[in-house]
């Protein structure tokens, strides 16, 4: 890779003043990205598991008025296309046996499936999910630990993630001084 | 700016009828150093690698040190049929380690850093180079350069508390040399390969000289200010990174703070960082002494039959797998610690029944290395809700040196540890995999957390010991027919010791500055994990309990030299790279001087 100063100075330029996609609002906007991104193919999952994927993760890291959430960053996305080119039959098996607990356990508690189940009701599911994070025992409460580390890798290592929501100052070429206190 | 992309032409056909001056084993921080001392003596150098070549756009491709993780269509990681091993598998299981493996490949624990793609092609195929023996982490790099590539940076001088370690507390053996004999030579590695950090004018921790120091975040000046109070410090980390620019090398930028080095295991595609190939090697291409072959993989110091002298190196083309020889009157290993050991002891014959060099039977012996795993973190309570800051865009956070058995003396162990640590905003909110919950609540917890922890890990000192030691394993063979090493290795009860007083240290210093410590970490990491192993061919005045002079010559034969880390007398606790370079040019500057005399 040849790169002038001035072509990095460029690229890092261009790289930060990337249109982010705006935050989304809940509701209309929201829906019409859900049915975009259930329009693209999943290539592991089957649409109706992806756009419940997409779902969950969204409900993990939502937007807010910080900065856009995980379905705008594409975490179902990025995890979708790992899990299709795994070589790991196992680990590929317990996404499909878990997204099938979390409408499983939705029929439980409500009569329906997940994504037919209203926004409360949807965040009792995931509530009910993650009251065992730090000691998971249920099928459910395993495939939240699952979800949520995938969710947190795939989200803060995206766009939207590093630059969005956490704002971070790095990978760009430093004028001057950099930032800190002098030991002494 | 004055950074070349390309480097001299590398040369594809080596002339192997001819004998050069000198050959050395091995392309990383000891036999970049050879070259750059012994060519520029003007002595004729042929360098053997056992591992590929990759040039200087090459590696700038392989390492991307720019790149975004969202760039990368796996955020980093190796495609599919790569694996890392685990802590869990170096503990549960015995080396072999990748023996049976259902992977394509297997790379020791660094590939799981986070950033395996980067170091694929650079770490060893665990497949292709087996060990045996006790459980050891044992972490290769076969390329040009070796693990320069990748290295840490921390760059720290030794002092007498370490070359006199005997004298001062009765354990081991002290060095032949004291820290006069070894300073000039540090000043030099200072000032031709350039080194960030601040003077602090501490005994046990010689101040280099230094270029621009990187700077703490507030967090880490509040430790500073409260150590002060317990007489310990805080410095910012000695980074072999060149920050203010080296006028004598046109391979290598300076720092420009950007902040790659910590979210992968290691690299420097603008080459700041001290790195073999820009540093010493293709400096010493551009004299016109050194030739460099590539994929040849030593497996035998080759011996005159009359004079009982080394006249060359039996290798393997990895390649085309032919056995070849290279011919020199002086053979200098620097094929690291535990390659150099198992070279010796793959070198018998008539004359050298036990191994080249290794009359005194100490070869592979008072193998020694830094113990870590022990560390604490805390949390910064007015750090919370801060707005971020580049924290991450420094070679490195900050360093405390040791301060046990110093002046006092410790009930439960000898000698010490220093602290390696971090703090502040990086490019991922590594808290994020702790922080409980979900929804908005969650997602504003990590963002405000960010920037807010704290966190120390420890190397501490393994004593040297005759009886932790390698040599070849009676049957398992390598990929190419060579036979392997066998560990004896374990850490002892002083290394346990040592690690429980790091916890309690650590809290203690953290406590003291007002920071919560919210974890702390006991686990010892398994032995070979700090990458730092040492004295498997240690220098002394006494031939019959040293593989070397203080001149890293053989005792048995004079015209062998090993000049990496196997020659360490005791391992400190301090990273030994710097040290590893100083000792190599003072003695390639002896080298020379006697070769010159006629005296090899």
């Amino acid at each position: 890779m040849t790169v002038t100063r001035r072509e990095m100075l460029a690229a890092t330029a261009a790289a930060l003043a990337a249109p982010l996609v705006a935050p989304a609002p809940a509701g209309a906007a929201g829906a019409a990205q859900a049915a975009q991104a259930a329009r693209m193919a999943p290539k592991f999952f089957t649409a109706p598991e992806f756009a419940l994927l997409d779902e969950l993760s969204d409900l993990i890291i939502p937007t807010d008025a910080h900065s856009p959430g995980a379905r705008v960053a594409g975490v179902a996305t990025f995890i979708d296309f790992r899990l299709s080119e795994s070589l790991d039959t196992d680990q590929q098996a317990k996404w499909h046996s878990g997204l099938a607990a979390v409408d499983t356990l939705s029929q439980e508690l409500h009569g329906k499936a997940f994504l037919q189940g209203t926004p409360e009701q949807r965040l009792a599911v995931l509530t009910k999910m993650a009251a065992g994070e730090k000691d998971p025992k249920t099928l459910a409460e395993h495939f939240f630990q699952q979800l949520k580390g995938w969710t947190v890798r795939a989200y803060y290592s995206s766009k939207v993630g590093i630059h969005a929501d956490q704002q971070y100052k790095g990978n760009v070429y430093q004028r001057g001084d950099y930032a800190g206190y002098d030991a002494t | 700016m004055t950074l070349v992309k390309t480097p001299p032409p590398l040369s594809q056909e080596v002339d192997l009828s001819k004998t050069y001056d000198a050959v050395v084993v091995g392309s990383g921080a000891a036999g970049g150093m050879a070259a750059h001392v012994l060519t520029e003596q003007g002595m004729d150098v042929l360098m053997l690698e056992a591992g590929k070549k990759f040039d200087i756009n090459q590696i700038g491709q392989e390492l991307r040190s720019m790149q975004w993780p969202y760039d990368h269509p796996r955020r980093g990681d190796a495609p599919p049929g790569y694996h890392s091993l685990s802590f869990n598998e170096y503990t549960v299981r015995n080396p072999p380690y990748a023996k049976g493996s259902t992977f394509k490949h297997v790379m020791s624990y660094v590939g799981g850093w986070g950033g395996s793609d980067y170091v694929k092609n650079i770490l060893v195929d665990e497949k292709d180079h087996p060990y045996t023996g006790t459980k050891y982490a044992w972490v290769r790099a076969r390329l040009l350069g070796g693990k320069t590539n990748i290295w840490g940076r921390l760059a720290l001088r030794l002092s007498d508390y370490d070359f006199k370690g005997k004298t001062h507390d009765g354990y081991g053996e002290d060095w032949p040399i004291a820290y006069a004999d070894i300073e000039p030579y540090y000043d030099r590695v200072d000032r031709y390969l350039g080194i960030s950090g601040v003077k602090e004018n501490l005994p046990h921790l010689p101040d280099s000289l230094f270029q621009r120091p990187n700077k703490l975040t507030s967090a880490e000046v509040k430790v500073r200010e409260s150590l002060k109070k317990m007489g310990r410090v805080l410095t910012p980390y000695r980074a072999g990174v060149t920050t203010d620019g080296l006028k004598h090398n046109k391979y290598r930028s300076k720092c420009y703070g950007r902040g790659a080095c910590d979210r992968r295991p290691g690299g420097c595609d603008i080459h700041a960082a001290f790195d073999s190939p820009t540093g010493l090697i293709y400096p010493s291409m551009d004299t016109g002494h050194l030739t460099l072959r590539t994929n040849s993989t030593a497996h035998e110091v080759l011996v005159d039959k009359n004079t009982g002298k080394a006249r060359g190196v039996g290798f393997v083309d990895t390649v085309s797998g032919k056995s070849l020889e290279a011919k020199a009157k002086v053979v200098i290993l620097a094929a690291s610690t535990l390659e150099s050991a198992r070279l010796m002891l793959l070198s018998r014959s008539p004359q050298y029944p036990n191994g080249i060099g290794n009359s005194s039977g100490h070869v592979g012996h008072n193998f020694c290395e830094h113990v870590m795993g022990p560390g604490v973190t805390g949390l910064v309570k007015e750090m919370v809700g801060k707005p971020p800051t580049l924290d991450d865009g420094r070679p490195g956070g900050f360093y405390i040196p040791r301060f046990r058995n110093l002046k006092d003396k410790q009930p439960d162990f000898i000698r010490g540890y220093g602290f390696e640590g971090g703090s502040g905003f990086g490019i991922f909110p590594g808290s994020a995999n702790g922080t409980p919950g979900f929804g908005a609540q969650f997602k504003k917890e990590v963002r405000d957390h960010a920037g807010a922890f704290i966190g120390l890990g420890a190397f501490g000192e393994v004593l040297a010991r005759y009886e932790n030691y390698v040599d070849l394993d009676p049957d398992e063979k390598d990929h190419w027919g060579i036979p392997t090493l066998r560990f004896h290795y374990q850490f002892g009860d002083n290394e346990k010791k040592m690690c429980q007083d790091m916890v309690v240290a650590g809290r203690e210093m953290l406590e003291a500055a007002g920071i919560d410590v919210i974890g702390t970490d006991d686990q010892i990491l398994t032995e070979g994990w700090s990458i730092h192993e040492l004295g498997t061919s240690r220098m002394g005045t006494d031939p019959k309990t040293s593989v070397l002079n203080q001149f890293q010559q053989s005792h048995d034969v004079k015209n062998l030299f090993v000049v990496d880390g196997s020659s360490h007398v005791s391992a400190s606790c301090q990273n030994p790279t710097w040290t590893i370079m100083a000792l190599a040019w003072r003695s390639c500057e002896y080298l020379a001087g006697e070769f010159k005399k006629g005296n090899l």
